[in-house]
């Protein structure tokens, strides 16, 4: 019999990535979604199937997900990045019952059952304290990278109060701080008990249930990981590659329909694909 | 400018009854009526819903220009934002009820121009000669946004009609109290009858009173019967339409168009259910619109839900009625009219307090969620919060958890945004909300298969 292999592809805010899978992960690809990459889609699909040595025809099925996901013309099916990422923690990591991911541009908890499926969820409000972009603000206010954050807040001795809860006003804080010669660390520690604060309320919507999964790009920042356990009161349990989980659970979901369907005898459930360049504008 | 802002287009919702796509003429003739009676020197008030003066005003002839209901318009036609940055700019916080800033910043306008703002939605609201607050449920607009429009007509007065229920508690039987509350409500609305007559010169016609107040009686039924007809599979009628079929409940209540239309609507509903026609044609999952004000402008949201083979065969929004058959006394043995409508006001806001008292834990508002999740065999609650209308959610989470914690886990979905201010909402993030709790509801369902 032909292996099968499935695509998972989730367009987020801030990156795209892309997985290919069989009974494991053959290629994996992640690249930022900005004005320009977000016609480009097909590329990162394209990368990753070099990676896989696969021409696209023999992917048996492909899913999209995330925000850019009804703009994925070599998609076969489109689903939510709730239900991908429940699926995606529910296979990586098989004890969580709750997922927080911390996304470029949103954040969401999920309450997951003893199968790994969505039972309940909440997602921040349309404001973007508490997601990526509150510390991707405050890192350029700061002049550092952003992924130098997290090992920066470790050398911190203690912490300052960042007040402001909208991203807008707490980069003028920071900048402050930083004029009245507070130390970096001290600051970038005090911005992770920011968000970590005002995602824990949100999170706080469902009853949290152990274990708790981290996923998206806030699950690689160290020093948000600490300051979130730190107000869950446990430590959280994290994915190899936090940002690959929307995708591998796309990728597994679409490997779930396609065994559905053979068991059903039902023809499978998909729209022509096109691998061709897309917008987030036009289908 | 905001004088020069011209509204957002936008898309005509579908509905699912013939009866429901009436509404919207039907109110614009309403607003129409009190711009002619203007213009014929008819008394005019300004009202809210649900302050059981509808009798008192209308037996009285006196016209009704409901205040909440323009800023609606205004909100559904996607036209506020120019009458709530009027409001902000005249001192105004953003932050209070968008219906009273929409209605402040219109009345500030109106005012100032002596004449309509331009291009006013189907005409405008017309200057008022009385103004009839109220002092129920802790809505602070309704004691407040009438004092504070003074500040525009000063020479309109307001008589704020107090109109108190007796509190739930679970160890009690509000019944040692009920008389007094009566009593007092009684007294608010006799004062309210002499400040009429004194402020409008139009006299009681206490016989027209009594006969409104019987097809009040009526048509609560009416529309009782006519929306548990709702809990048909599949269900011909969804929450969408029911917040076009809200303007005969709360705006035309004590006339007889109102029960003329339920009158249509729920032969109507029964000629759909004999013919299993749905609101959707494959329905899949039954939803109950569990609490908050809708975003008037985007009720499309409901045909979105709608595209999901979502179904809302019941709301608790705008369902402020009873059958009154259902109360633990005869309202038709009380002979005056002001009495009838004090005790029908009692015995509404007090109609969940036995059955809360019997499940430990329970509370009235909970109470009336779970029989209908299992009156209307529902999934999956959807509710919104109004970040503008304090009084209506502030207890809808805990409402939700209370529900889950005595009853039973369902699939919730929070929604957020505004009643007027379309600045506080984003389609694709509701939609991303929508799509992922459809998943929730699958994944409930295909567990329990």
């Amino acid at each position: 019999m032909k292996s099968q292999y499935f695509a998972g592809v989730d367009i987020g805010s801030t990156m795209t990535k892309v997985v290919i899978m069989n009974r494991a992960m053959l290629a994996s690809v992640i690249g930022p979604t900005g004005p320009e990459h977000r016609k480009l889609a097909n590329r990162v699909m394209e990368e990753a199937l070099a990676q896989a040595s696969l021409p696209f025809d023999d992917i048996t099925y492909v899913v999209a997900t995330g925000y850019g996901r009804i703009n994925v013309p070599f998609a076969d099916k489109q689903i939510t990045e709730i239900s991908c990422h429940a699926r995606g923690v529910s296979y990586l990591l098989p004890r969580a019952r709750t997922v927080i991911d911390i996304g470029g541009q949103d954040c969401k908890a999920i309450k997951l059952n003893d199968n790994g499926r969505v039972v309940e969820f909440v997602m921040n409000d349309k404001c973007a304290a508490g997601t990526g972009r509150f510390l991707e603000v405050a890192a350029e206010g700061l002049g550092i990278k952003l992924e130098d954050m997290g090992r920066l807040s470790l050398e911190a001795k203690s912490k300052v109060e960042i007040g402001s809860t909208c991203t807008v006003f707490a980069a003028q804080e920071v900048v402050a701080k930083l004029s009245e010669g507070v130390p970096l660390p001290e600051i970038i520690a005090g911005l992770h008990e920011a968000i970590a604060a005002r995602i824990h309320s949100m999170v706080g919507r469902l009853k949290i249930e152990r274990e708790v999964a981290l996923t998206g790009g806030g699950a690689k920042n160290i020093g948000l990981v600490k300051a979130l356990e730190a107000k869950l009161g446990f430590p959280v349990l994290l994915p190899p590659e936090p940002l690959l989980t929307g995708a591998i659970g796309a990728a597994l979901l679409g490997k779930d329909i396609v065994k559905q369907a053979a068991a059903s005898g039902t023809p499978l459930p998909r729209s022509e694909r096109r691998l061709q360049e897309v917008t987030l504008f036009t289908r | 400018m905001t004088e020069e802002k011209k509204p957002e287009e936008k898309k005509k919702r579908k509905t699912a009854t013939e009866a429901a796509a009436k509404i919207g003429p039907m109110v614009k003739a309403m607003i129409a009526d009190v711009l002619q009676a203007r213009k014929e020197g008819k008394p005019i008030a300004y009202t809210f819903i649900c302050c059981c003066y509808d009798e008192i005003v209308r037996a009285m002839d006196i016209v009704p220009a409901w205040t909440e209901n323009y800023a609606g318009i205004c909100g559904a036609k996607r036209d506020a934002q120019r009458f709530l940055e009027r409001a902000e700019s005249e001192g105004f916080s953003r932050s209070l009820c968008t219906y009273a800033l929409c209605g402040l910043g219109f009345d500030a306008w109106r005012e100032q121009l002596g004449e309509m703002p331009p291009d006013a939605p189907w005409g405008g609201q017309a200057r008022p000669d009385v103004m009839l607050g109220s002092g129920q449920i802790l809505c602070d607009p309704r004691n407040k946004w009438y004092q504070a429009a003074q500040h525009y007509i000063p020479d309109v007065p307001v008589y704020a009609v107090g109109l108190p229920w007796p509190p739930y508690e679970s160890d009690y039987d509000y019944r040692e109290v009920q008389d007094y509350y009566v009593k007092y409500i009684v007294e608010e609305l006799r004062g309210l009858v002499a400040f009429l007559e004194r402020h409008t010169g139009r006299k009681m016609d206490w016989d027209r009173l009594s006969e409104l107040v019987d097809l009040t009686d009526r048509t609560w039924n009416l529309i009782w019967e006519t929306y548990e007809l709702r809990r048909a599979i599949p269900s011909p009628m969804g929450t969408g339409d029911a917040m076009n079929t809200m303007v005969p409940i709360v705006f035309m209540m004590a006339t007889q168009q109102a029960y003329d239309f339920f009158k249509e609507l729920n032969e109507e509903l029964r000629h759909k259910i004999a013919n299993k026609e749905g609101e959707v044609p494959d329905e899949k999952y039954r939803l109950m619109w569990g609490g908050g004000l809708p975003a008037w402008f985007a009720l499309n949201d409901f045909n979105y839900f709608n595209s999901k083979g979502a179904v809302f065969p019941v709301e608790t929004t705008y369902r402020t009625v009873e059958a009154v058959y259902n109360f633990d006394i005869d309202l038709s043995k009380i002979s005056d009219p002001l009495e009838h409508i004090a005790w029908r006001w009692v015995k509404f806001w007090t109609y969940w307090y036995d059955k809360a008292r019997k499940r430990p834990g329970s509370h009235p508002d909970v109470e009336r969620l779970i029989q209908y999740i299992e009156d209307y065999k529902i999934d999956g609650i959807v509710m919104h919060e109004a970040f503008s209308c304090r009084t209506w959610h502030v207890g809808l989470i805990w409402q939700l958890n209370r529900l889950k914690k005595i009853y039973r886990d369902i699939p919730s979905l929070i929604l957020e945004s505004d009643i007027v201010d379309i600045s506080s909402y984003n389609e694709a993030d509701t939609r991303a909300r929508i799509d992922a709790f459809i998943d929730t509801l699958e994944a409930v369902k295909s567990k329990g298969k």
